[in-house]
């Protein structure tokens, strides 16, 4: 007998060297073959070390006026100068480095709000689905309220009452956002509770607590998380709709939404200031979304057991 | 007769929802900085004179007791009347506080219901638009995986997707009212109004049906009664437009559902860009002014068209697909 | 066969895959078939059975295509047919059964709308009243009971068996002159799947219909066709008339074939022994309910009796089996066993404990004693975890063991069961479904259990895997004294190895008896019919045509009041009907639940046919 098992092992071992991976790794691996994560994860680095590290090393200050500067043209536009590659606003100042920083508090609010949406919903929703009966009653009831508002009048109410301070909007945004993570969870909790090996664990003996911390958790989770990266690019939008709307980080502090909401007033005349980081914001998040789309791709063809 | 037992359960649950929500919004404006008593009677307005509209409007009882006195008068069908706005319509907060129009307040209800028809005449627009964009995109996608079709609708999906709104409604509005001068942007003066918010929003939405499209259409086609439909003599025209698509709705119902939000949430954002007069500018200077019993009144709004939607999205659905109770 | 009427040819026919040249998964195939006649095809899984049915009529997907051959009807090439012509033949001329029912119309729409639209889609100048008329028409033909009715019903209102009648209504509609029932019967249960191979021998005389008959049970073909052709990875290397196949097979695959078959009936045959032994389990008047939401009410409940007092001592070191159709309650009785589930009445003791009465840390200490293997062995298995680790969760679980001491029981249990000690750090993905079985052996194994409750524990395994693991659980019961419970469809699988056998009917168990009396001699009707249903080549005691019954079970929500089988017994006695039968010990240890058996002389031996 035990010749015959080293002879049913061969397949297995000879099977390729990706059967041997966890499906997470599996996942990424599958996204990292398709060329619009790659090129998604490229720009966004780039452009994400630009953030960090330009303002700091060019002399330019984001918010120091320059009236003789005033209204320059983009490159390619006006005069062929790299001083101001996107122009510069009605007071002079530079458009690219103000985009630059607004992208740093927009990747911050993004990236934060993102963490707290997923460890409220991803918390609540496990919870839901294993448990059931009335503490699934009740956080799906919660949840639905809470979807029955639309986020972004949520945080219009909140922060327009309120002083909009960073921690606020992040607070404000991860508070209203969290809901759909909490059905995703539930869902597939709901569907990993009833598999068969968790019907194993069961009658091996192991409790709820080993049961969800070691097996539901690490099998619902990842998933779940790496298409969150998809919502990062959601709540940068948020943002800077919050800092157009004068809800956002306040000003001098350049946002998206700020440096836009300022130049739609002199649109007429200079029209770069309103759309020019608005092309910076809207190439940022394809590439955000180019890599969390691969991802999803990535995470369904590894579910449906094609990878 | 089962009709009415789901409705009656559906609605029992909305009712919950709406509940919780209701205390939520209440609690939370009670609680953030801002006097309702100092907004109302004005800025210039001596303490006295605040003290006792406070004690007049009962803001001084703890929160539960007006959270009751608020459900009793909503019971009732009144949502109270706005801080700030007259009945006439016009803006109060620069009235001096001995003025008599302050006490001429506009009613919450007929705020909202008046501009209700143009949202809703925006929103539908909207979405007849993003359908018109997404099912072409969507199911040639879904028909065609890996193929150009797929890529095309993949990358249209990343890009519709990145665009924040109030920008793409400033650069449209800069190209085609200002540059162009072919369609309207600022403010409602007849159907044509519509056009551009509408554009912008289906631009928003589209993505998500999209995707939601091709992945439920490639998942149907893999299906069973798919594969064997050309061996049973049915012809592909047929199999795809009578049952990929029917079949494929369903996910696209209950999208609609849950996206629903984020769909009034761009309504809001909109109308505001375009100075478009509906729910959702009223919402932002609703906010802007502190505007409470406006602010609460609209919540309360919204989430039950959300409640009594989803009831009808759930109920279209297991009219489509009879395994779906309702 | 006679080539002057062969109403379809198959000619040289090969299909490979796309991406390589060199694959084969039909090799050169030809045959013909002969205007209403019955042609076999049998098959293993992987042989190109399905590919088969489908390149006939040019239905290949994405990978496969067509490499050389032609396929003639009457006179047309199929493989060179413009679209419209195909579609004269297709669906219309040449009908189509595909082996899963249950997925082969859309969900979304009544089942009569649909064969009225394929019939509408394929036949030209016909109204739609005089298509309803025509389909209405088949179903009556099929005996779909209260056709009217179930015209307008969507396909998951329907059981398999019923849902497989409406598919041969869907591709006789047409009145076709060939018909591909491409393994029809696989997904059914096995009486459903007899009555369904008696429906399609009765169709064929009444609709003169010639059938391409795949099948993977060579039983099966053997009833029914006129001629088998046998087919091994994608080449016919065999052709004959069913006699000739079986008593003198020409080609080393088909004796290997036959050989594998397992034998029921026989004057050579007969199951192990059962023996006296002290009760290591004693269930004792277990019932489960399941409370189901009534669709379209408020809070309306359909009580669902899965298992209505069952009783059964299982014997120390015994194999005994439990058999039954899917809905007899045989899943839950054996979650019930395990104790995932707690009976709302009855007790089960293991031991002599009271299950229910122990606390929950000597429950979990109990637990140790009685393992339940399940049935799927690729989705029982953490994806995430390394096989030893899988091994070890148990002792983790289950008390304070030193790190070195689990490890040491971990390897000796991989041993034990004939796993590599390499696969310890491996994950389970690629492995085997024999191996995968033989690592939830070995998990159960770590806890020293006296009991093992195998839930079809084997059903997904191919015969030589099957044998080799019956091997294993043979030796360890020799060196441990295991008990085992197997829960099984497979009547095959149990005569080969039970001791005593249960069979199950709607939550009950309707007999008990050691295993030679009951396939030998079985007392309850249901037994019989039970029995008669299973498809085998040796000399079948229990004719279908004889024993067989019509209909399925009612639904456990509506259990008919008094004898629960009477709705179905072919011979009921009037007081069946208000009287429920207990169980009655037999002369030679069975019991039975049925009112034609008296405590003193033994049941009547009828026969349906004389019956009704």
């Amino acid at each position: 007998m035990s010749d015959t098992a080293t002879k049913n092992q061969a397949p297995g071992q000879a099977a390729s060297a990706a059967s041997m991976l966890t499906p997470t790794q599996r996942m990424l691996r599958e996204a990292w073959s398709k060329p619009s994560f790659k090129f998604g994860f490229f720009t966004f680095t780039v452009l994400l070390l630009g953030a960090l590290l330009y303002p700091e090393i060019s002399s330019i200050d984001p918010t120091k006026m320059n009236i003789k500067a005033r209204h320059t043209p983009p490159l390619l536009i006006g005069d062929w100068s790299w001083a101001h590659p996107l122009g510069t606003d009605h007071l002079g100042r530079d458009l690219l480095v103000r985009c630059l920083v607004g992208l740093r508090y927009s990747v911050l609010i993004g990236c934060a709000t993102v963490v707290m949406m997923f460890i409220v919903g991803c918390g609540l929703g496990l919870l839901s689905g294993f448990k059931g009966k009335y503490t699934d009653t009740i956080i799906m009831r919660i949840t639905d309220a809470q979807l029955s508002i639309p986020m972004i009048i949520l945080a219009i109410a909140i922060l327009g009452v309120s002083r909009p301070t960073v921690p606020a909007i992040i607070l404000v945004l991860g508070l209203s956002g969290w809901p759909l993570y909490a059905r995703v969870a539930r869902s597939v909790t709901l569907s990993e509770k009833s598999k068969e090996y968790i019907k194993g664990q069961r009658v091996l003996g192991a409790s709820d607590w080993r049961i969800i911390f070691l097996f539901v958790a690490p099998a619902v989770l990842p998933p779940i998380a790496f298409v969150a990266v998809l919502d990062v690019a959601r709540m940068m939008i948020f943002e800077s709709i919050l800092g157009f709307l004068g809800l956002g980080v306040q000003p001098p502090t350049p946002t998206f939404g700020n440096i836009i909401a300022d130049g739609r007033k002199y649109l007429l005349n200079a029209w770069w200031i309103a759309t020019m980081p608005g092309l910076f914001l809207l190439f940022t998040l394809t590439s955000l979304n180019l890599m969390g789309s691969a991802l999803e791709g990535a995470r369904n063809n590894v579910l449906r057991g094609t990878v | 007769m089962y009709l009415l037992i789901f409705l009656s359960r559906r609605l029992l649950q909305g009712a919950a929802v709406l509940l919780i929500v209701t205390f939520a919004i209440f609690t939370l404006l009670r609680v953030v900085p801002g006097d309702p008593a100092r907004l109302i009677v004005g800025g210039m307005a001596p303490d006295e004179v605040v003290e006792q509209k406070a004690e007049e409007l009962g803001l001084n009882d703890p929160i539960p007791v007006q959270f009751i006195k608020y459900l009793g008068e909503i019971a009732q069908g009144d949502l109270g009347n706005s801080f700030v706005r007259a009945r006439s319509g016009s803006m109060g907060g620069a009235v001096a506080f001995d003025d008599p129009s302050r006490g001429d307040r506009a009613e919450v209800l007929d705020l909202i219901i008046e501009r209700v028809p143009l949202t809703l005449q925006l929103a539908g627009l909207a979405v007849l638009f993003s359908l018109i964009i997404s099912f072409p995109l969507g199911v040639a996608a879904g028909l065609n995986p890996g193929a150009w079709q797929d890529k095309l609708a993949f990358f249209a999906g990343s890009i519709f997707v990145s665009v924040p709104n109030f920008w793409l409604g400033i650069v449209l509005a800069l190209l085609f009212s200002v540059h162009l001068g072919i369609l309207p942007s600022i403010g409602y003066k007849g159907f044509e109004y519509t056009i551009l918010p509408a554009f912008v929003l289906a631009i928003e939405m589209s993505p998500f049906i999209i995707r939601t499209l091709s992945v439920s259409i490639a998942q149907i086609m893999q299906e069973e009664f798919i594969s064997v439909a050309p061996l049973r003599g049915l012809m592909r025209s047929r199999i795809v437009g009578a049952h990929a698509i029917r079949n494929a709705s369903i996910p696209l119902l209950n999208l609609f559902g849950i996206q629903l939000g984020s769909l009034l949430g761009g309504v809001l954002v909109i109308e505001f860009i375009f100075d478009y007069p509906g729910l959702g500018r009223l919402t932002i200077n609703a906010v802007l002014q502190r505007d409470f019993p406006l602010i609460q009144g609209i919540a309360i709004f919204i989430s039950a068209m959300f409640v009594f939607i989803n009831i009808a999205v759930d109920l279209a659905a297991s009219f489509i697909d009879p395994r779906l109770e309702y | 066969m006679s080539g002057d009427k062969a109403i379809l040819q198959v000619q040289g026919l090969s299909v490979g895959l796309r991406n390589d040249p060199s694959a084969r998964i039909l090799d050169n195939v030809s045959f013909e078939l002969g205007a209403g006649k019955v042609l076999g095809v049998i098959g293993e899984a992987g042989s190109g059975k399905t590919v088969l049915a489908r390149a006939i009529v040019r239905g290949l997907t994405e990978p496969l295509t067509y490499e050389a051959g032609q396929v003639f009807y009457g006179g047309d090439d199929i493989s060179s047919l413009s679209p419209k012509r195909l579609a004269d033949i297709r669906g219309n001329k040449i009908g189509y059964i595909g082996s899963n029912p249950a997925g082969a119309l859309d969900p979304t729409l009544p089942v009569g709308e649909q064969i009225v639209e394929k019939l509408l889609s394929v036949s030209s100048g016909l109204s739609r009243s005089a298509a309803k008329k025509r389909v209405l028409e088949v179903l009556f033909a099929v005996r779909i009971p209260s056709a009217e009715v179930r015209f307008h019903e969507y396909p998951f209102q329907f059981s398999g068996g019923m849902m497989q009648r409406v598919m041969i209504v869907d591709a006789l509609v047409t009145n076709p002159s060939v018909l591909i029932a491409d393994n029809i019967t696989q997904a059914l249960d096995v009486t459903v799947a007899a009555q369904i191979i008696r429906l399609i021998q009765e169709l064929r005389d009444k609709f003169s219909t010639a059938i391409l008959f795949i099948s993977s049970s060579l039983p099966v073909v053997e009833t029914i066709a006129d001629e088998v052709l046998v087919l091994q990875q994608g080449k016919i290397i065999e052709q004959a008339t069913p006699s000739i196949l079986i008593n003198a097979p020409q080609h080393d695959y088909t004796m290997s074939l036959l050989a594998r078959l397992p034998r029921i009936w026989g004057a050579d045959i007969s199951g192990p022994e059962a023996s006296d032994a002290p009760t290591l389990m004693a269930i004792e008047d277990v019932h489960r309910t399941y409370m189901v939401r009534k669709k379209g009410t408020f809070r309306g409940m359909n009580a669902v009796q899965a298992v209505r007092g069952v009783t059964l001592d299982i014997r120390e070191g015994e194999n005994i089996g439990i058999v039954g159709e899917s809905g007899c309650g045989k899943s839950t009785l054996t979650r019930l066993l395990a104790w995932l589930e707690t009976p709302e009445q009855g007790t089960i003791r293991f031991a002599g404990e009271d299950l229910s009465r122990l606390s929950r840390q000597e429950l979990t200490k109990l637990r140790q004693s009685f393992q339940l293997l399940l049935q799927d062995p690729y989705s029982s298995l953490p994806s995430r975890m390394a096989v030893g680790r899988i091994i070890a969760e148990p002792l983790l679980i289950h008390g304070s063991f030193k790190k070195r001491e689990i490890r040491d029981r971990v390897l000796q249990a991989m041993d034990e069961v004939g796993l590599d000690r390499a696969l310890e750090n491996q994950l389970t993905v690629g492995l085997s479904a024999g191996q995968r079985q033989r690592i939830n052996i070995a998990r159960a194994l770590v806890l020293e259990p006296r009991l093992l409750i195998l839930d079809e524990t084997l059903s997904a395994l191919d015969q030589v895997e099957q044998s080799k693991l019956f091997e294993l659980f043979d030796k360890l019961q020799q060196k441990h004294g295991f008990t085992y419970i197997f829960i099984s469809h497979d009547m095959a699988l149990v005569r080969k190895v039970c001791h005593r056998v249960a069979v199950m009917y709607l939550g009950r168990i309707v007999e008990l008896a050691d295993n030679n009396a009951l396939f030998e001699d079985p007392v309850h009707p249901y037994s019989k019919a039970l029995l008669s249903a299973v498809p085998t080549l040796d000399d079948h005691p229990f004719k279908a045509q004889e024993y067989l019954l019509e209909g399925e079970p009612p639904s456990p929500v509506d259990i008919p009041t008094g004898c629960s089988f009477r709705s179905r017994c072919p011979v009921a006695l009037a007081k069946c009907e208000t009287n429920d039968p207990d169980a009655r010990v037999l002369v030679g240890g069975g019991q039975v639940s049925c009112h034609l058996v008296d405590e003193n002389q033994p049941a009547p031996n009828y026969q349906i046919a004389a019956a009704v």
